[in-house]
Formats: structure tokens, C-alpha cells, sequence
């Protein structure tokens, strides 16, 4: 079916201006709201099990801090790009708004890449998923959070190829600004992994 | 946008798999609800038969487990949850004026999960024997893998709370974003408020008991190790994430059963509900305490006498809002016209029942004497007593006050009488008895006793009134067929009703509304009718209706997770067979049922819905008279 | 919210957003990340005001993304606000039972 909006008519903030749209909107806030209970529990697992390492490495003998550094910026920066795409699509730039999706894409990637790469060492130096209940729960929790990651990024990408082929309208705009919500609420998770998994892990 | 699109319409099964109407599913989830309710039944059944005598030897050990985890599962989650989710589809919408639910699709896949979860459940029965640890699945009873029921346990509750917790989001949307015009959230009738709530804890709970049933099944299927304690897991961890989950999830249940209950006894009462704000207030404070009391199902665990103190204060609070309901409810009943047909019947034996059960709760929320108490007879009777005698009277009221807006027909008024006096006698005497059981020391979940322990008695009672609510049920049942086999004739209004459903015919139409209603205050109808109007005043012209187009997809998608359900479970199980070791061995099945999942959600994405359109001469055809 | 409001106008209160506030929440995020990182890695910290301090800190930053990056501070976000503020409160209590009943 042909656009019923063109570019020029569409109103100031597209992913609001239906009924579906708002629904959209409110029901993935909510979804949002469960999540955090998602999270939290498993946080709280995590943060019951940290220290207990019968066999195997502890978090401070084995996080290697300057690599997650680095990861927490990525995602950060990747964030602030999704922000940026959704400032692009409030002022109708398509092309813009594609644009900062696909580096928020490719950041995700560059995550996600960081992130198995330092499972795996983990890995070599023996912290493993069934080395001890720590090793279970960190895998689970820093793993819930990556397949979330790897799923948003799929999601986004695919969001972006119907963007080039649907442009932007009343129908695609939630859609974009929903995915730009669970970004965002990615990062927020990661703020506090970092937090509490590999700082204070450090700490001890 | 007013051009109707080309939409395939199916018929016959494929509509019913297909269909995106609350109200057809809200039909497909009493059917699928009532099926495991009759399955939950049965297992109560054989419970009752193998404690009817003393050192009975009909089920024993294992098999005793097998049939009261079932029992407990089932009811829970497969035939209570359905059952008010199968009232929140068929009403909730109508109470608010609304075409359909904010998200239909969803709704769709919501239910088809549960059906997959449920269906994944209880083929254990047939592949090598069913869970065994409890509904309440503690670790490391549930951890120990030597036989595998708990696996569906995990991964059928998995599924199908996926599909409530889909369901709860639904419902909240629906209820904050498409009321008619003037419905306030102090308009909403007491069932849409109950449901309200009721979906704010599912949204909250669930995703709880989601990471706790992931965890226990990757310490079950892939040598995890939160309970593992060899390993430095900690079992209490279960218990905490369980309950955290299990109380809200109890709530989750009654709430809206107080619903029904506050719509039967007000429309029976012919008078409005008393204290409707403070029956708001005391809903959402049962619903905000819910999450702060899961402790006290943990007080013998030993977590110290100040944690014991706080959430048995905490849980005894509960008992205020849940008073003033009761008073509410008295009060409505006082000085009004009663008339005592079979859902009002049901409704009104609910309420000193639930006060018994009640009572029975804040005694057990006294720690010192859980300690006595704990584990036995008396938690049984009590959470019956709250559950049967709350949710499930609840549910009955529901149906005979709702079925003629669901299906057009009435219910048998002389079948509903006996089945609710054989049911709720029978009731009484299966649970009340089980108090004294519990007080003479008599354990729950264990499968006999011995003579001379004047034990007898009590048993012998309990097991005859099983028998009684099973009469009831048979009554139940036949009503629905001699119903069913009866001419559509239910008049739009059979009970002078006093909120929205009742303005609209019986049963409802697709598009529920053909001009969506002005609401000028609580009762709306009634407020309409007390004015002299025969029906509500439209809040706009007649127009095209649009309407979503009905997809398998939902169907599909749940298909998926089913078979990925099966493909982890027996990813480490010993095949004969060579072919299917290596499907299975490798995972190959599990990715399968994902990828068919993940195509769903990929085509879903990709092909957007345009719905369809009711045009205003097809609404005239259709003689549709108020 | 009601369906006749199905198309909101482009209203003349609506005015588009600068960059300026996604920048500062940027630095401030970076800063808190790298305050607390410099904490455990070079102040030799008592640990339980180092707890403090990192939790802290995150809900600072969480506070401050869902605020300015999701659009939290902006009108019609009553709903959303009382999702995401009984959603912590359910994970609150959780982490609340694993710190003080398993933990310690």
C-alpha cells in the first residue's frame, strides 16, 4: 500500500500521531517495566552467588577492566547515535536517521564482538559456566544482557532495511522509536553490569 | 483510509486458529481453561481416592507426587489464569467501550503459548512420568536430575508465562489508552479495575519466575550451578525468586474474582456498589502489599526473627484492604433488592467463605504458630479455601452472569442450583474438615497415614465432599451442552444490568460497539436508563470500523517454542534411535523451533497489517437495534 | 485518549529538540563512568563505601539517560514513569533479599 503521509505532511512526532502507535509506545514502556524485574532478579542471583568460588578463579583474579572500559564506551557512544537517529526522524530526515541507526548497528556489533572475545578468554583461564555457581551466575546475567544486545541489533538492522524500502511513516515511526527505547534501556543494564559486576568484582 | 482491503475471512477451525477477536479468544481460553480445569479435577480426584482409607495402596510414592504436583500446576497456572484471562477478554473491553484490545495480535499469541506450555506439561505424563517436586518446585528436589518431569515443568511454564505476561501488557494498554470518552479511570467497573491491577502484578511477577525457571533449567539441562551447592549455589535462592513471584501470583488470581463478585453483587443487589473508591483504593493497596510479603511463605526457612517480624506485620495489613472489600460488598447486599439466582448465589457464599480463608491467612501469619502450622493439613485447607472458595466461586458467578453476553444463550437457572449446592457443600466438606487433619498433625504432600490416628474421620469426609464437587462440575458441564443446543435468544439486557457490556446485544458483535459510547459517570447504563434513554448516547457519527485481519502467526510462533521446548529437553537424553540422537544431541531440533519462531516475528515486522473495514451499510444490514 | 484524538495536529507547542542536552548527558555519563572506574582502580577505597559509591553512581547515570535519552523528563510520561518506577521497586526488593539474607 502506497504512503498515505509523504514526507512533508507527516505530523511533529510521527510515532505518536495513531492510536497503535501511542499503544505501541505505552505497552513496550511497560514491557520495559518488567525487564528491570527481569534484570533485577537476575542481579539479585548474581549478586548472592558472586562469591562463591569453591574451584576456579574469582571476578577480581580474572576481569580484565580495561577491555570492558572499552566496551562500555561503545555502547554508550552507540546510545547517544541511537538518540541522535531519533532526533533525525522527529525533523523527517530519512536518510540521517538511517544513517545513525546503521553506526548504532555497527557499534552493537563491535559489543558484542568484544564481549565473546573476552568470554572466550575467560574461558582459556578457566572461569567457565559450570565451574562454580559465580561462573553460572556472571555467564547468565552478562549473557541475558548480550543475547539482548544481539537481538537488538538484528531487530534495528532489519528496522533499517524496511526504513529504505517504506521511508518513514505513521506505521514504520513507532517501530523505530521503540527499538530506539530498548537500546537505550540496554545501555542502562550495562551501566550497572559494569557497576556491579566487573567494579566491584575488581573491588572484591 | 476508508477503502476496505480484500481480507481472506476463514471459517470452521482455521478461524478459530487464526481469529484475532477478544472475544472469540477469550471463548478459546474458557475451552482450553475448562479442559485443564477437568484434567486438575481428576488428578484431585485421585488424591482424594488414594486418602480416602488409611495405608492405601492405590497411588504411592512417585505416582503420589506425579498426581499432586499435576494437581497444583494445572489449576494454577493452566485452568484459574486461562480461566480469568477467558473473563478479561470477553469483558474488559466492553466494560470500557472499546472496539477491540490494544493489541490484538498479541492477544492471540499470548493465548497460543499458553496452550503450547500447557500441552508441553502435561505430555509428560507420557514421556516417562510427569514433575514431581511440588508446584512450588523447591531446589534440590527440582534440581535432581534422575527423573525428568521437572524439565516440563520448566519449560512448560516457561511458554506458557510467556503468554500471560504478553496477556498482562495487553490488558494494561487497553485499559489506559482506548476507554470510550468520559469512562475516568473512577468510571471503570470494579472488573476492569481488579483486572487493571491484576495485570500490573502479572507485568511485575512474571518476569521473575521467568529467571527463576531459567535458572532451573540450566542446572538441569546444561550442569548449571545456582543450586548446586557442591558448587557454591544456594537453594534459598529459589524459594526467595519463587515467592517474590508466588504471592503477587496469588493475588493475580483473586483479584479479579473480587471483580466479579463486586459486578454480580451490585447488579443482583439492584443497587450501586458501595464505597466503589475505597474498593478501588483497597485493590491497589492489596496489590502494592502483594509484593512485600512473600517471606511469609518462608518462615521456617530460617531467615531470623526480624525478617519474620517485618512481613508478618506486612502480610497481617493485607487483611485491611481485604476487610473493607467485605464490608463493601455487606453493605451493598443491605437494604437492597437481592434476588438469589445461581450467579448471585455463587457470589454471595463467596463471601463468607473468603472471610474463613482469610482468617485462616492472618492466623498463618502469625510466625510463632506457622511454626505449628507450616507444611501441614491447615495450609492446604487454607489456601483452598481462599482459592476454591474465592477464585473458583468467583469464576462460577462470572459464568452464569456473563454467559448469555459471551454466547448469546442463558444458562440453565435448575442446573446452576445444583451445581452450586452440590459444589459448595461439597466444598465445605472436602476443606473444612482438612483444618482439624492439619491441627492433628497430619503433613500435606504426603501420600498416606496410619489407622488409629483418628485420622479416619476426617478423611473419609474430605473425600466424599471431592466427590460432591465433582457433581457439581458433571452439573456444570451438562449445563453447557443442554445450553448450547438451545436457540441464541439472550436478550441484550437479561439482568437490568449496569455498565456497558449490557448495552450492546447479546452476544456481542465484532466490532462490539457501532458507535463507541459518551460515559457520564459510573454505572453508565444504568445512569442512561435512570434518564429514561433505552441506550447510551453515541460519542460519534456512524462510520467505517476498522478491524485487524486474522493471522496464524501467533500460531506458529508458539508451535515454535513448543518444539524448541522438546528440542532442549532431550538434548542430552540416550536415543536408540541414531538419527534422532543426532537431531536432538546437536540442538538441531531446538534451533529449528526458534528459527520457525524467529521467522514469525521476522514476517510479522515485515509485512505490516492494514486490517480491514466494516463499512456503515454493512452495520445496518445487519439490523443491529439497541 | 480517546479514539477521536487518533491524529494529534503538528500543535504549535511542540518545538524539536536540540542536541545539546544528548551531548551533556553523554560527558556526564562518560565522567561518572570514568569517576567510578579511577575509584576501584586507583583510590584504595574502604569496600563498603566503594559499594555505595558504585551503585550510586549507575542510578545517577540511569537516572540521567532515562530522563534526557528516553524522553522521560517530557509531558504524557506518567505511565511509563510508573512502570519503570514499580519495576525497580520489584528488583529493589530481590536485591534486597539477596544482600541482606544470602549474602551476608
Amino acid at each position: 500500500m502506497a504512503n498515505v503521509h509523504d514526507m512533508g505532511t507527516l505530523p511533529a512526532e510521527p510515532e505518536k500521531a495513531t492510536l497503535e502507535g501511542k499503544n505501541k509506545i505505552l505497552g513496550f514502556w511497560l514491557f520495559l517495566g518488567g525487564e528491570m524485574v527481569l534484570f533485577g532478579t537476575l542481579f539479585a542471583s548474581f549478586i548472592a552467588l558472586r562469591n562463591s568460588v569453591p574451584e576456579g578463579p574469582t571476578g577480581d583474579q580474572i576481569f580484565k577492566l580495561g577491555m570492558v572500559a572499552v566496551a562500555t564506551f561503545i555502547l554508550l557512544t552507540s546510545s547517544l547515535t541511537s538518540v541522535m537517529a531519533m532526533m533525525a526522524m522527529h525533523r523527517q530526515q530519512v536518510k540521517k536517521m538511517l544513517t545513525w541507526l546503521w553506526v548504532t548497528v555497527v557499534l552493537g556489533l563491535a559489543f558484542l564482538g568484544l564481549e565473546i572475545y573476552e568470554f572466550v578468554e575467560y574461558v582459556h583461564e578457566g572461569h567457565t559456566f559450570t565451574s562454580s555457581a559465580f561462573g553460572t551466575s556472571f555467564y547468565t546475567l552478562v549473557g541475558f544482557h548480550g543475547a539482548h544486545v544481539a537481538f537488538g541489533v538484528c531487530w534495528i538492522a532489519l528496522l533499517c532495511i524496511q526504513g529504505m524500502k517504506k521511508g518513514l511513516t505513521v506505521v514504520t515511526a513507532p517501530k523505530f522509536y521503540v527499538a530506539s527505547l530498548y537500546w537505550h534501556f540496554i545501555d542502562v543494564v550495562w551501566v550497572f553490569i559494569f557497576s556491579v559486576v566487573y567494579l566491584l568484582g575488581k573491588a572484591g | 483510509m476508508a477503502h476496505s482491503h480484500a481480507v481472506k475471512r476463514y471459517s470452521g477451525l482455521m478461524d478459530w486458529l487464526t481469529t484475532v477477536d477478544h472475544k472469540k479468544i477469550g471463548i478459546l481460553y474458557f475451552l482450553a481453561g475448562g479442559i485443564f480445569f477437568l484434567i486438575g479435577g481428576l488428578e484431585a480426584l485421585l488424591i482424594r481416592i488414594q486418602l480416602m482409607f488409611p495405608d492405601n495402596q492405590i497411588f504411592i510414592g512417585g505416582t503420589y507426587n506425579q498426581i499432586l504436583t499435576m494437581h497444583g500446576t494445572t489449576m494454577i497456572f493452566l485452568a484459574a489464569m486461562p480461566l480469568l484471562f477467558g473473563f478479561m477478554n470477553a469483558i474488559v473491553p466492553l466494560q470500557i467501550g472499546a472496539r477491540d484490545v490494544a493489541f490484538p495480535f498479541l492477544n492471540s499469541l499470548g493465548f497460543w503459548l499458553f496452550v503450547f506450555g500447557g500441552l508441553l506439561l502435561n505430555l509428560s505424563w507420557f514421556l516417562g512420568g510427569a514433575p514431581d517436586a511440588g508446584w512450588t518446585a523447591y531446589a534440590p528436589l527440582s534440581s535432581d536430575t534422575s527423573l525428568r518431569g521437572v524439565d516440563f515443568y520448566a519449560m512448560g511454564l516457561q511458554i506458557a508465562g510467556l503468554g500471560t505476561l504478553i496477556g498482562g501488557i495487553n490488558f494494561l494498554v487497553t485499559i489506559i489508552n482506548m476507554r470510550a470518552p468520559g469512562m475516568t479511570f473512577m468510571r471503570m467497573p470494579m472488573f476492569t479495575w481488579t483486572s487493571f491491577v491484576t495485570s500490573v502484578l502479572i507485568l511485575f511477577a512474571f518476569p521473575a519466575v521467568t529467571v527463576g525457571l531459567v535458572e532451573l533449567t540450566f542446572d538441569r539441562l546444561f550442569d548449571g550451578n545456582f543450586f548446586n551447592v557442591s558448587k557454591g549455589g544456594n537453594e534459598v535462592l529459589w524459594e526467595h525468586i519463587f515467592w517474590i513471584f508466588g504471592h503477587p501470583e496469588v493475588y493475580i488470581l483473586i483479584l479479579p474474582a473480587f471483580g466479579i463478585i463486586s459486578e454480580v453483587v451490585s447488579t443482583f443487589s439492584r443497587k450501586r456498589l458501595f464505597g466503589y473508591s475505597s474498593m478501588v483504593f483497597a485493590t491497589l493497596l492489596i496489590g502494592f502489599l502483594s509484593f512485600m510479603v512473600w517471606v511469609h511463605h518462608m518462615f521456617t526457612t530460617g531467615l531470623g526473627p526480624v525478617a519474620n517480624g517485618i512481613f508478618a506485620v506486612a502480610t497481617m495489613a493485607i487483611a485491611v484492604p481485604t476487610g473493607i472489600k467485605i464490608f463493601n460488598w455487606l453493605f451493598t447486599m443491605w437494604g437492597g433488592q437481592i434476588i438469589f439466582n445461581s450467579s448471585n448465589l455463587w457470589a454471595i457464599a463467596f463471601i463468607p467463605t473468603f472471610v474463613m480463608g482469610g482468617m485462616t491467612g492472618v492466623m498463618l501469619a502469625v510466625p510463632p504458630a506457622d511454626f505449628q502450622y507450616h507444611d501441614s493439613y491447615f495450609v492446604v485447607a487454607h489456601f483452598h479455601y481462599v482459592i476454591v472458595g474465592g477464585l473458583i466461586f468467583g469464576i462460577f458467578s462470572g459464568f452464569y452472569y456473563w454467559w448469555p453476553k459471551m454466547f448469546g444463550r442463558m444458562l440453565h437457572e435448575g442446573l446452576g442450583q445444583l451445581n452450586f449446592w452440590t459444589f459448595m457443600i461439597g466444598f465445605h466438606l472436602t476443606f473444612f474438615p482438612q483444618h482439624f487433619l492439619g491441627l492433628m498433625g497430619m503433613p500435606r504432600r504426603v501420600f498416606t497415614y496410619e489407622t488409629g490416628v483418628q485420622l479416619e474421620m476426617g478423611n473419609m469426609a474430605s473425600s466424599i465432599g471431592a466427590f460432591l464437587m465433582g457433581i457439581g462440575t458433571i452439573a456444570f458441564v451438562l449445563n453447557i451442552i443442554i445450553t448450547a443446543l438451545k436457540p441464541k435468544n439472550a436478550p441484550a439486557d437479561p439482568w437490568d444490568g449496569r455498565s456497558l457490556e449490557w448495552s450492546i446485544p447479546s452476544p456481542a458483535p465484532e466490532y462490539n460497539f457501532k458507535q463507541t459510547p459518551l460515559v457520564r459517570g459510573l454505572d453508565a447504563f444504568w445512569k442512561e436508563k435512570r434518564a429514561g434513554n433505552k441506550e447510551m448516547t453515541p460519542a460519534e457519527p456512524i462510520g467505517s470500523i476498522h478491524m485487524p485481519s486474522p493471522t496464524i502467526l501467533p500460531f506458529f510462533m508458539s508451535v515454535g517454542l513448543f518444539i524448541a521446548g522438546f528440542g532442549f529437553m532431550y538434548a542430552k537424553y540416550d536415543f536408540e534411535n541414531g538419527l534422532l540422537a543426532t537431531l536432538f544431541g546437536n540442538h538441531i531440533i531446538a534451533i529449528i523451533g526458534l528459527v520457525i519462531t524467529f521467522l514469525c516475528m521476522f514476517l510479522r515486522s515485515v509485512y505490516d497489517d492494514h486490517g480491514w473495514h466494516i463499512e456503515p451499510e454493512e452495520l445496518e444490514d445487519k439490523g443491529v437495534k439497541a | 485518549m480517546s479514539e477521536q484524538q487518533h491524529t494529534s495536529s503538528p500543535s504549535g507547542r511542540h518545538r524539536l529538540e536540540g542536541p545539546k542536552n544528548h551531548y551533556i548527558t553523554y560527558i556526564a555519563s562518560i565522567l561518572l563512568t570514568m569517576l567510578a572506574f579511577a575509584a576501584v582502580m586507583y583510590l584504595g577505597l574502604d569496600k563498603m563505601f566503594l559499594v555505595i559509591f558504585l551503585v550510586g553512581m549507575a542510578i545517577v547515570q540511569a537516572v540521567l539517560q532515562l530522563a534526557v535519552w528516553m524522553h522521560m523528563k517530557e509531558r504524557d510520561h506518567v505511565y511509563p514513569i510508573i512502570g519503570i518506577a514499580f519495576g525497580a521497586f520489584v528488583a529493589i526488593g530481590g536485591f534486597m533479599a539477596a544482600i541482606f539474607w544470602m549474602w551476608w
